[in-house]
């Protein structure tokens, strides 16, 4: 098994396999449609938020340029600041949800039996829409007749406003995140899983090895190229999150709101709502810095702990 | 077969992509199709029957009405004139609408007024003075609304409580809504939210507070009287009768009083087609006119019919615009109950369509009704409410600093103007 | 497969232990669809006892005005048509134009192939938010704000298809295209007959990943489609939502019926979901 995020090394062998012949028009005509598309739907847009981050771009009317103005303010803007550590909050919580992922796709990989079942049961949430899970959720974590609470009361646990108090609100969309990506990571997981050749388990069992014992010799390492492209794939989610709390929090009016707001919910009401695209975008630029970061320091760590076979 | 199948598919592709490219021919002259945005499912059926009043007498003219979401209302809208492609008329709050008037995206009515012989008087001042920017008229008024307590008899009875009636002053909404509480029945006399439109905004000025100076570059939120307007607030908090902040943000103050969980709930006349038609509350629910401060106020103001300055059809926009600030339009919208018409002599009808509520009271407020504060990007610093206010409801911090913070976060988005 | 191995041998030390796993993965099952089955018992209940301290269980009597009170007010089943008009052109769309690309990139060689992968990557880092203006502004250009193509068009192009197919296309052994070389084929003979067909997981892959994707969307469509026509299910719920608030049964009635196509589809076809998603992380 080979992951994605193997890439680098096997490029050279991938490149060598079909490219080495000219192949002129042909590759024009291949690449045309996808290149023209992404020029128009992508790049464009991409350069015109670039520009309007120098700018000031009123509701209506035309943009003046303001230099670095907008970076500027954003510096010393509390609000930016406490949605970047939010956001953050939410994706550190998030990615605890991966060691589960991990012990969880390794028990049902020994399940034998009824393995299929579980996997369609932790699936649900992954083909269920994100408005109508942030819907249910809201109604769970209602504080005066939330099932949560009540849950929790059976074991003599203080019910709190979950989606109602800034204190909570971050940590009940860390759940809801964990809850609605665990589908996903168990699939890819699995796959990894199914890839380890069977006789290493043979022989660390003929060793006397426990299952236990296996799972963290055997089974984290030969598996960490798939949590390496887990966890790449849920830093990038975690940090646009956006849906949860746009359906939990901003239907109703919510005072909860003014300190949940994720970096992307910060984007989206200063650019649509508050009618201030330039500082919009410039926030949007620098979050894509921020994911950028993050990609590139995961990659740098990656080769401390990350076992390609 | 699964050859077919892709080649299918690439040429659907194929197909979409040249229908883009072909698509944007305009219509021919004669029919002409205008669009008519709003954010309200309850309101929709009456609308669309003004539509079709407005297609019966122009044949050339359909109209279509969109409802969006109340939520995406005011977000598409900005996309859509940023972008050249907003609905031709729409609903317009005061809050928002000196935004659109100084960028332009309006179409200006005082011609059309002026010509089709349009008389301004029609309208309570308050609501057509906010919409007119720069001594240009940019929309005219649907409907308007104001204050009242909708209180729930049957609560009332059961704690033996008389109800609200003209006499009451602060003193008596305070004292009622701390016998009407009972924490095990888990029922709360008042619901009392952050809520500018329906509270504090009435107290201040009830208090004798201006909110804004006279020419809108100040706020005065942290002087006496409207730190005692927002204290009418803060105390009912502080004598737990109304359910938390909290609560309220888990559900809505009116659902908490559609759920009979609170007693009174002070806000406008629009909710009467829904308390109306909720079948709980058939019997129990009325309405009395606000309590008394220094002086009887509330706030008023109405939603307005504004038409957009890029629509391709202006001449059609508006003679549509007009018919829909006409009389005919508002006694559509009273008839069915819909809203109280901003146009004189039309709300008989709407009072006697829901005759359980004593809707005169909404009426009578009109007389001592003060037009919403607006000045400068209204929605931006009245968003920031919530925010500044919230520590002084829940009682962490004194309500003089909490709202001498929210003023100065007021004066400085003024100060942007 | 390395696990059946692994029971054989512990199957020969303990018959039965696999019972603790089931325990623990029993558990976990329930965690996950406890929020569903307090949402089917929610729908039947009525408004006034879901806000009830401390909840009721099982409904005290069950009514169907949450699902009467749905579809008197959202029209199901024109979004519905909608949601699945604009997957069914994303889906197709996307595969044809990145299959297309994603071999190139694979399998060809151009001047400017290693730049220009490298701009499809970095677009794929970007935010999708951060698009919404100009693909707004693009849209409406062409006159197609409204139309059902509108909400599938920016996903047709999506870096991240190319992305995959290009994974897919570059694990393949070369031996296949060289004979076909050498039969005369063309590059697209070449691509059509020989490699497409040999990416069948990863097409899999795609169209399952496009079509959540699409399935899900909710920013785009309310900002392509103004007037309201052409509104997907998700449009339509978060409609519910601003106008129902606290209507508990109806929201979660709304929530039921909307989500359930696709989970019928995705139960029909579970193995090629996890397929699909498993490709997605592993090359094809």
């Amino acid at each position: 098994m080979t992951n994605v995020t193997a890439k680098p090394a096997r490029r050279p062998a991938g490149r060598r396999a079909g490219g080495t012949q000219p192949s002129g028009w042909w590759a024009v005509a291949f690449v045309a449609p996808a290149t023209a598309g992404l020029i128009a739907l992508y790049v464009w847009p991409f350069l015109s938020t670039l520009v309007k981050s120098f700018q000031d771009v009123p509701a209506f009317g035309p943009a003046t340029f303001v230099g670095a103005g907008n970076y500027a303010n954003l510096l010393g803007d509390a609000e930016v600041w406490k949605a970047f550590g939010n956001s953050a909050l939410y994706t550190v919580i998030v990615l605890l949800g991966i060691p589960l992922a991990v012990a969880l796709a390794a028990l049902i990989e020994q399940a034998g039996r009824g393995r299929t079942i579980y996997r369609v049961l932790f699936f649900l949430p992954v083909v269920t829409l994100p408005v109508a899970i942030g819907m249910v959720w809201r109604f769970i974590y209602n504080g005066d007749f939330g099932l949560l609470n009540y849950v929790l009361s059976w074991f003599g646990v203080d019910g709190q406003y979950w989606v109602a108090d800034p204190r909570f609100t971050i940590y009940a969309f860390g759940v809801v995140g964990i809850w609605m990506g665990l589908g996903i990571n168990l699939i890819i997981l699995g796959a990894g899983l199914q890839a380890i050749p069977k006789a290493v388990y043979e022989a660390s069992a003929l060793d006397g090895a426990g299952r236990i014992r296996q799972f963290f010799r055997i089974t984290v390492p030969l598996l960490s190229p798939s949590i390496f492209f887990v966890t790449i794939l849920t830093v990038i989610a975690a940090l646009q999150m956006f849906d949860l709390i746009f359906i939990m929090l901003r239907s109703v009016n919510n005072t909860a709101l003014a300190d949940s707001k994720t970096i992307v919910y910060l984007f989206y009401e200063k650019a649509f709502v508050q009618f201030e695209q330039g500082y919009g975008a410039a926030i949007a630029i620098v979050l894509l810095i921020v994911i950028m970061i993050a990609t590139a320091l995961q990659f740098r760590l990656q080769k401390s702990w990350v076992f390609y076979g | 077969m699964k050859h077919t199948w892709t080649a299918a598919l690439a040429l659907t592709v194929a197909a979409t992509l040249l229908t883009a490219c072909g698509g944007t021919g305009g219509g021919s002259n004669e029919k002409v199709t205008l669009t008519y945005a709003n954010w309200s499912e309850d309101q929709t059926p009456a609308m669309e029957q003004i539509a079709a009043e407005f297609e019966k007498q122009n044949p050339n003219v359909t109209v279509r009405i969109q409802t969006l979401p109340w939520t995406e209302y005011w977000s598409t809208l900005q996309v859509g004139v940023a972008g050249g492609t907003a609905p031709d008329a729409f609903w317009m709050l005061a809050d928002h609408f000196r935004e659109y008037a100084k960028g332009g995206a309006l179409v200006d009515l005082s011609d059309t007024v002026k010509s089709a012989g349009i008389d301004m008087s029609v309208y309570p001042k308050a609501v057509s003075d906010s919409y007119t920017y720069e001594g240009k008229i940019f929309a005219l008024p649907k409907d308007f609304d104001t204050n009242g307590i909708w209180y729930n008899k049957a609560l009332f009875d059961a704690a033996g409580v008389p109800y609200p009636d003209d006499t009451w002053g602060w003193k008596d909404a305070q004292e009622a809504a701390k016998k009407l509480t009972d924490p095990d029945k888990g029922v709360w006399g008042i619901a009392a939210p952050i809520d500018p439109q329906g509270g504090y905004y009435n107290t201040i000025l009830q208090a004798g507070g201006t909110i804004l100076n006279a020419d809108g570059t100040a706020a005065d939120f942290a002087g006496p009287q409207a730190v005692a307007g927002l204290k009418f607030w803060t105390d009912l908090q502080a004598a737990g009768s109304s359910p938390t902040l909290k609560q309220l943000s888990d559900t809505e103050a009116v659902a908490m009083f559609e759920s009979q969980k609170v007693a009174m709930y002070f806000s406008g006349a629009y909710w009467a087609l829904r308390f109306s038609k909720n079948p709980d509350l058939k019997g129990k629910v009325d309405v009395a006119p606000l309590p008394q401060g220094v002086k009887r106020a509330t706030v008023t103001s109405g939603i307005g019919n504004a038409g957009y300055a890029g629509s391709e059809h202006p001449e059609e926009l508006k003679k549509f615009l007009a018919f829909l600030g006409g009389a005919e339009a508002a006694e559509i919208q009273a008839a069915t109950g819909t809203v109280l018409p901003a146009y004189k002599g039309t709300q008989e009808p709407w009072l006697k369509s829901m005759p359980e509520f004593d809707l005169q009271v909404f009426i009578d407020a009109i007389d001592y009704s003060v037009p919403l504060p607006v000045a400068g990007d209204t929605a931006e610093w009245q968003g920031l409410a919530a925010q500044y206010l919230a520590p002084a409801w829940e009682g962490a911090k004194p309500v003089e600093t909490a709202a001498k913070e929210y003023q100065d976060a007021v004066n400085q988005v003024l100060a942007k103007q | 497969m390395a696990e059946p191995a692994v029971r054989r041998a512990q199957r020969r030390r303990t018959p039965t232990s696999t019972w603790p796993i089931h325990l623990v993965l029993g558990v976990a099952a329930v965690v996950m669809v406890v929020p569903f089955v307090w949402q089917l018992l929610t729908v039947f209940k009525t408004t006034s006892e879901v806000s009830r301290v401390p909840p009721t269980i099982w409904p005290n009597e069950f009514s169907a005005h949450a699902f009467e009170t749905f579809f008197s007010t959202v029209p199901f089943w024109s979004m519905f048509a909608v949601s699945v008009g604009a997957l069914v052109l994303r889906v197709a769309g996307q595969v044809a134009v990145a299959a297309l690309a994603g071999y190139a990139f694979a399998r060809m060689s151009f001047p400017g192939r290693d730049a220009l992968f490298g701009l499809f990557i970095a677009m794929l880092m970007v935010p999708s938010q951060l698009f919404l203006i100009g693909q707004y502004q693009l849209i409406r250009d062409l006159g197609m704000l409204d139309t059902l193509p509108a909400l599938a068009i920016p996903g047709l192009f999506s870096a991240f298809g190319t992305f995959l197919m290009r994974q897919a296309f570059l694990n393949l052994p070369k031996d296949f295209e060289e004979a076909a070389r050498l039969d005369g084929a063309n590059p697209f003979q070449i691509f059509w007959y020989v490699m497409l067909p040999m990416v069948k997981p990863m097409l899999a892959a795609l169209t399952v990943l496009t079509g959540l994707y699409s399935w899900n969307d909710l920013l785009w469509p309310l900002i392509v489609s103004p007037s309201g026509e052409n509104r997907p299910l998700p449009v339509g719920l978060a409609g519910l939502q601003g106008q129902f608030g606290t209507d508990y049964p109806t929201l979660m009635a709304g929530a039921l019926v909307c989500s359930i196509p696709l989970v019928i589809v995705f139960l029909v076809l579970q193995r090629q979901f996890f397929r699909g998603i498993a490709n997605s992380g592993l090359k094809g």
